[in-house]
């Protein structure tokens, strides 16, 4: 791409696709001395296709693949994945399962919002915070490492049917202790920071009436005024059985999302206590799934699922023609509409200075936008 | 409350319309009848649009564009889909009823399949650089017969501007 010279005081900027400075992704910044006249998401350094390599894979692996939907948050992902196939093929799912299940995807949610913390913290110039967010962050993945054998990618293991193996020995002990961990990291994320104030209030106010023409889902939306999420909206699983709130904030701005972001951590640590609490015996994956079989025919139909994911409102359209494979999946990410219509919108008319501000307290992931 | 939703919208237009489970709604429509409908529901509350989804079915030579919305008040999913011949690939934009939202998924989709779509004035490239294939999410497109072809034994050309030959 060729950048051009418009007048003394007008130019273009690249913002990314550095890797520490914005993921692999990149804005165009039209610039007018200080203030950004318009903003054009360049996006696609990470498009792998997943929708169509999807069509050529049976369902075993698919759940494989999804990790890689969004690196920051795999088992959520396994989890819009597996509840699309569980759906067209109408797999009765075992109590414990859908119970690990939730249990997986909260330390997930935990997880990625603390990373969040970190980058807007990196990018406000609190390198502390980053450093800090991403040592307590290593808490859960030793949790994953026991649970599912990987640390980042657990290579699918919220899979269709149920999940792949059960929880190992002592293991609630040792989530209720690293949960103890994360309550001491909320303590010290929730000090008010003049890093975090000076860079965040009043930074990038998104309306309401704009956040719902753009797409905004999830902690964007909600930072805006409107009450929703998915889990309580049509809730999945078992989140129907779990007590557990929905922050909501006015203003919009930058400082908002990023509370919005605390509180939700706190809100998943209570989900997962309850979680462990009703936590019943039995089978941890479906009986058609027990022993592994390639060649299952997935019924014809479609299903939309939707999931709330850190990030926002994720869904998966399948659609089968009665193979073994899925006919058509489309992964609708957040980040997607987070990172393109809004980040362009919030950027206009903001200053240079405040574009990391603006753009890590979206909480993005480019996995998930270029898929 | 799906049956509401269903009633008023099948009292306006001819669709064929069913409940596949609570919450979930889908509909068939016409391809004349689609903008229409799309700016009836957006009024009765289907301010969300979730995604829009393109599926090529190849063996009836159509591809079907599905637009997948929810409602922040009645919390209902609803699936409009319409079905467009694959040799006269054009359909109207939603630009004007969802916006920004609209666009950037008619882009994405436009580029993927290939799909005209009327009214959108931004269908530019937007994840592939440099790409001269055909549309590749279409079903025609044999992703692993294009890579042998083009790029298996061969010498990649784009090297030489990195490295020098020694």
């Amino acid at each position: 791409m060729e950048m051009e010279s418009i007048s003394e005081n007008e130019y273009e900027l690249f913002f990314g696709p550095a890797h520490p400075g914005s993921g692999n992704f990149s804005v165009r910044l039209k610039v007018d001395g200080e203030r950004i006249v318009s903003a054009r998401a360049d996006p696609g350094y990470l498009h792998r296709g997943f929708e169509k390599l999807m069509e050529y894979r049976i369902p075993i692996q698919n759940a494989v693949l999804s990790d890689r939907i969004c690196v920051l948050e795999p088992l959520n992902w396994n989890l819009v994945h597996a509840e699309a196939v569980d759906e067209l093929m109408s797999i009765e799912i075992p109590e414990r399962a859908k119970y690990i299940r939730v249990i997986m995807a909260e330390l997930s949610r935990i997880q990625s919002h603390i990373i969040w913390y970190g980058v807007v913290s990196m990018g406000t110039g609190f390198d502390t915070g980053f450093k800090i967010a991403f040592g307590y962050r290593d808490y859960i993945l030793d949790l994953f490492e026991m649970i599912t054998g990987g640390r980042v990618y657990p290579a699918g293991y919220i899979c269709p049917g149920g999940v792949r193996r059960d929880l190992p020995e002592g293991a609630e002990e040792k989530i209720l202790k690293v949960l103890e961990k994360m309550e001491e990291m909320l303590e010290f994320e929730k000090m008010e920071n003049p890093f975090h104030l000076d860079r965040m209030k009043d930074v990038g106010v998104l309306e309401l009436k704009d956040a719902i023409r753009l797409g905004a889902t999830g902690p964007v939306l909600r930072a805006s005024g409107m009450k929703t999420d998915v889990r309580k909206d049509e809730p999945y699983e078992v989140y129907d059985k779990l007590d557990f709130e929905v922050p909501v904030r006015k203003e919009g701005d930058a400082y908002a999302r990023y509370w919005i972001g605390l509180e939700e951590i706190q809100q998943s640590i209570n989900i997962v206590k309850q979680a462990l609490n009703n936590l019943p015996d039995g089978d941890f994956i479906a009986k058609e799934f027990k022993k592994p079989k390639l060649a299952i025919k997935i019924p014809e139909g479609e299903v939309y699922v939707r999931n709330e994911v850190a990030r926002g409102e994720a869904g998966i359209y399948m659609a089968s023609d009665g193979g073994t494979k899925p006919y058509r999946v489309k992964i609708r990410g957040p980040s997607f509409l987070h990172m393109i219509p809004v980040l362009e919108h919030l950027l206009k008319g903001a200053e240079i200075a405040d574009v990391p501000a603006i753009y890590w307290s979206l909480n993005v992931c480019p996995a998930d936008l270029d898929r | 409350m799906e049956k509401d939703v269903l009633n008023k919208i099948s009292a306006k237009f001819e669709v064929e319309g069913k409940i596949q489970k609570k919450q979930r709604i889908w509909i068939k429509v016409n391809k004349e009848d689609l903008i229409d409908l799309c700016r009836f529901v957006k009024e009765i509350g289907f301010e969300h649009l979730s995604a829009i989804s393109v599926t090529d079915w190849l063996k009836d030579g159509e591809y079907e564009v599905t637009y997948h919305l929810w409602s922040y008040k009645d919390k209902i999913l609803l699936t409009l889909k319409t079905r467009i011949d694959r040799d006269d690939q054009n359909i109207n934009s939603v630009v004007p009823i969802w916006g920004e939202n609209a666009q950037i998924h008619e882009r994405e989709m436009h580029e993927m399949f290939g799909v005209e779509f009327e009214g959108n004035n931004d269908l530019s490239p937007l994840f592939l650089e440099d790409w001269e294939g055909p549309p590749p999410f279409r079903k025609d497109f044999d992703w692993g017969k294009y890579v042998r072809e083009k790029y298996y034994n061969k010498k990649n050309e784009r090297e030489n501007i990195y490295f020098e030959e020694v």
